[in-house]
């Protein structure tokens, strides 16, 4: 990912904290599916999900503790806790799904914040995981660091498909 | 392959048929009994591999237990019920991705779609 402004981002919400990816390394929004949870596998991972025969890792990032710097995620407000979508993201050679809520296409601007311009990262995230951070109508959307998140989640590490194409599918560089 | 359907708490699991080499009800095996950490059945000592304990969930009132047969060992698995036997193709079945476990050892390799559900298959060659 090039950090460049001007890219299109998907926005989502884990909890009540505003969250972004780059559209390049997002495959599909889906409707929750059925996910049966794996005994043994990390805390954060919800389970998987049977996705066009494969067996797809979904993971809830509010349980990723160190996002959050140690805290608890931001609980949703005035809805239940179960995330109603799924955010499935080509990532190298594997895919994997995001629990979240709210799901929307997000265009990054020049004037939304970098990290380094802002005193500290909001929502409650740990600034290790934040590439940028954006505002639209007065909500903060965290830009998450894609690169640092998946490793951090266990992923293996690949060039993405969506930075293997920079321009038409991902101009953020995703 | 023939898997042997079976609920652990409110999980639903599936076993490989060809490992099972008994199921084995207490109520009506009398020569079957716990003893700390394993199992004694007619005579011999097996280890008891705690499933209800590795996916979070509490044993009923009444578990069956299975005698699973391996190359190099013979363990016991609790489980709460034995439900069926299928037979599903072994394309059906995708493959768990190894980067979501805690620890190299795990109990599941793979899931596959059991009517609205899917299940889990339990990984034989990782337990025996």
């Amino acid at each position: 990912m090039s950090g460049a402004a001007g890219g299109r981002l998907i926005g989502f919400r884990i909890g009540s904290a505003g969250a972004a990816l780059p559209l390049g390394i997002v495959r599909e929004v889906a409707e929750r599916p059925r996910v049966v949870r794996v005994p043994g596998s990390h805390p954060f991972v919800s389970g998987v999900a049977l996705h066009g025969g494969v067996a797809l890792p979904v993971y809830d990032l509010g349980r990723f503790d160190p996002l959050w710097s140690g805290r608890k995620a931001p609980a949703p407000s005035g809805r239940g806790a179960e995330s109603g979508h799924l955010i499935v993201c080509d990532w190298g050679e594997v895919a994997l799904g995001l629990l979240g809520d709210r799901v929307d296409l997000v265009e990054e601007t020049e004037s939304d914040t970098e990290l380094g311009d802002a005193a500290g990262a909001p929502c409650g995230m740990s600034e290790v995981y934040v590439k940028r951070i954006l505002r639209r109508d007065g909500e903060v959307i965290v830009l998450l660091d894609t690169d640092k998140l998946f490793a951090s989640l266990g992923v293996p590490a690949a060039e993405p498909r969506g930075r293997r194409k920079l321009g038409e599918d991902d101009p953020a560089g995703g | 392959m023939k898997l042997l359907m079976v609920s652990v708490g409110e999980g639903r699991y599936a076993v490989p048929a060809d490992a099972v080499a008994q199921i084995v009800d207490p109520a009506v095996e009398a020569d079957f009994h716990l003893e700390d950490s394993a199992a004694v059945y007619r005579g011999e000592r097996l280890a008891v591999l705690d499933l209800h304990a590795a996916a979070g969930e509490r044993r009923g009132p009444a578990p069956v237990y299975l005698l699973l047969a391996g190359a190099r060992r013979r363990v016991i698995i609790a489980v709460d019920g034995a439900e069926a036997i299928r037979d599903v193709p072994a394309g059906d079945i995708a493959p768990l991705p190894a980067f979501i476990f805690a620890w190299p050892r795990r109990a599941f390799r793979g899931v596959f779609s059991d009517g609205r559900n899917p299940r889990l298959l339990l990984d034989e060659d990782a337990i025996l």
